[in-house]
């Protein structure tokens, strides 16, 4: 008899702890007075008021349900200690029944409660804005530790370019000599059919002079960039499209086939930091980014480069702006990276930028071989400016590849969000 | 109403259901009396990393079969008012005391008397550490029990204890004296 008796109670208890009646003024009140439990082990004095008021709460709520239910305190007790009440799905139930007479469980159940409430918020937040305000992320080891690795990884970068693109340079030499006549050809080819190539000029110049060569080379200096990045990176992209296009020009195709393959490979390796267009915006970002406008600006001529064989004059003067802007863009690139690395780094950048202003010249005929392939090769690059300056209907071709690429770039991003909420997730666990 | 709050109360006491024994123990004394220290030395935990108290610690220490819970409050004399709210229900009282500082003997005797006067805990046992004996400086712990008026005592059992917590030394007997003493009182 007692047994059958305090079977029902039992269950009446259990499906009375899940009502709202008992739910929702129990959630209320620790949704309420939780924020102050933090993780100290040390307690605060507050702690024990609200420890009273729920102590208080509990008992209200358990006095009235007996009374409508009509059980006594014996029965509730013997309901609670039978053995059908000790099983483990049924002690989380009474958790928060236990949790009136021990205070470090309600003390638990607090900060758990609080734990869940700030989770939630950094969710809401990110939901809103896509993105954790840089209060939230700032305090966090975790981005200081990420602007080391990306500094680490650009200083590496810029090491490696230069060093290929040095070593480029002494292979181009060689080259010249020996095939004088035949890199001659591939170089002036576009210059020719474009007309007045004024921003191949120097390119268009012959091979025989040494200062000719240069212009030339600066794409071998992208790749060479773009190159050291895959190094890195173990995951290269499919290089293959653009080195069958290498053929033709035989100082291009190393420069192009690497280029195409090393910017998704640099971004990646950066952190998934934004690509070139968005380190202007962010500062956290750019110390990445120069390397990777390179090869953006690379590619994105590569779009024109096609064009530009049958360029009318204003395209081409359009052809022109851009490289302008570009150039700007550059500029205002490498005055923010000195601003981030004074010492070392100088010295690097003072070659690098003037091997690259060139390029976007130099670049046009690299492009224009790869594009007759270059359908097949994605130009990945830069989605953000291509934009304003690309107006020339050749870009068609081009032009969906890239917002593709913008949409990795973004997906990119939200990873290293994640990744960061996740680390911020973690040490609020852990405590 | 109330009766029956009181009867809800220790029905849900008895939910927990464990077999242990639980024994609930305040630990009290002035600032710097070296709380905090002797209750991470009873819990075996670092001792050189402690500031003082804003709030309270709790530390469970099981010993001679039984489940301490021992409470810690600060002892600041702004916090001291809220010392009361935490007598409800103890087992047993662990005064704590800077034998170096003499300075502060009467200050401590006055709060010690004024805890001894309190309603709740009326009969409990009272265990006093004359801490910080490793100072040079410490009076010893019959001239503290004198000073204290302790053995004017009749309502309850009391000792004294010579010790320090940050080595350890003279803990352990009080413990001792402790579980003793509780397992006497609660049969």
């Amino acid at each position: 008899m007692a047994e059958d008796d305090s079977e029902w109670v039992v269950e009446s208890i259990v499906g009375y702890l899940g009502s709202p009646e008992w739910v929702i003024p129990v959630t209320d009140f620790m949704e309420n007075k939780c924020t102050v439990f933090d993780d100290e082990d040390e307690n605060k004095l507050s702690y024990t008021e609200i420890h009273q008021q729920y102590k208080t709460l509990v008992e209200k709520l358990l006095e009235h349900y007996m009374q409508e239910v009509g059980i006594n305190e014996q029965q509730f007790l013997d309901a609670c200690t039978s053995p059908f009440a000790k099983s483990k799905t049924l002690q989380s139930v009474f958790q928060p029944v236990l949790a009136t007479d021990d205070f470090q469980m309600f003390r638990t159940l607090m900060v758990q409660k609080n734990m869940e409430l700030q989770l939630q918020a950094l969710r809401v937040i990110k939901e809103r804005n896509g993105a954790l305000p840089d209060c939230l992320t700032d305090g966090a080891d975790v981005m200081t530790e990420l602007q080391q690795q990306e500094m680490k990884i650009l200083q590496e970068v810029l090491k490696k370019s230069k060093e290929e693109y040095d070593e480029e340079m002494s292979r181009r030499l060689l080259f010249e000599e020996e095939l004088g006549s035949t890199s001659s050809s591939c170089s002036d080819k576009p210059m020719t059919e474009g007309g007045e190539s004024q921003n191949t000029t120097s390119a268009a110049s012959q091979h025989s002079s040494a200062a000719k060569v240069s212009p030339e080379s600066k794409p071998a200096i992208k790749a060479a960039a773009s190159g050291g990045g895959d190094e890195k990176s173990a995951a290269k992209k499919p290089t293959a499209d653009c080195g069958s296009n290498g053929v033709e020009s035989r100082v291009l195709p190393a420069v192009k086939a690497p280029a195409k393959s090393g910017e998704p490979s640099l971004s990646s390796s950066s952190g998934g930091g934004g690509g070139g267009p968005q380190t202007k915006e962010q500062s956290g970002v750019r110390s990445q980014t120069p390397a990777e406008s390179w090869l953006e600006e690379a590619h994105r001529e590569a779009g024109f480069s096609e064009p530009y064989t049958e360029l009318s004059a204003s395209q081409q003067e359009q052809l022109q702006q851009r490289a302008a802007y570009l150039r700007q863009q550059r500029d205002k690139l490498h005055a923010l990276r000195k601003e981030q690395q004074k010492t070392k780094q100088t010295a690097k950048r003072e070659k690098s930028p003037s091997s690259r202003t060139p390029t976007p010249t130099a670049t046009p005929e690299a492009v224009g071989q790869s594009q007759r392939n270059g359908v097949c090769s994605p130009p990945p690059p830069a989605p953000p400016r291509a934009p304003p300056a690309a107006p020339p209907p050749a870009q068609h071709s081009a032009a969906p590849p890239k917002q593709k690429e913008i949409s990795a770039e973004e997906r990119k991003k939200l990873q290293k969000r994640k990744h960061l909420a996740d680390k911020l997730k973690e040490e609020v666990i852990k405590k | 109403m109330g009766e029956a709050q009181k009867g809800l109360l220790s029905v849900i006491e008895k939910l927990k259901g464990t077999t242990e024994q639980e024994v609930r123990i305040v630990l009290l004394g002035l600032d710097n009396a070296g709380k905090t220290t002797l209750l991470k030395s009873l819990a075996s935990e670092d001792v050189n990393t402690i500031t003082p108290t804003q709030g309270f610690n709790i530390k469970s220490v099981a010993s001679h079969g039984m489940k301490l819970n021992v409470w810690d409050i600060g002892g600041q004399r702004k916090i001291r008012p809220f010392w009361k709210k935490y007598l409800e229900n103890t087992d047993l009282l662990i005064y704590v005391i800077d034998s170096a500082d003499k300075k502060r003997f009467e200050e401590t005797g006055l709060e010690l008397s004024e805890l001894i006067d309190e309603e709740n805990l009326k009969g409990v046992p009272v265990l006093i550490f004359a801490n910080k004996q490793d100072l040079a400086t410490a009076s010893p712990a019959s001239e503290i029990a004198e000073g204290l008026n302790l053995h004017t005592y009749r309502d309850r059992e009391w000792q004294i204890q010579a010790c320090s917590a940050v080595s350890g030394e003279g803990v352990q007997d009080g413990m001792n004296w402790i579980c003793n003493n509780i397992v006497n009182k609660k049969k």
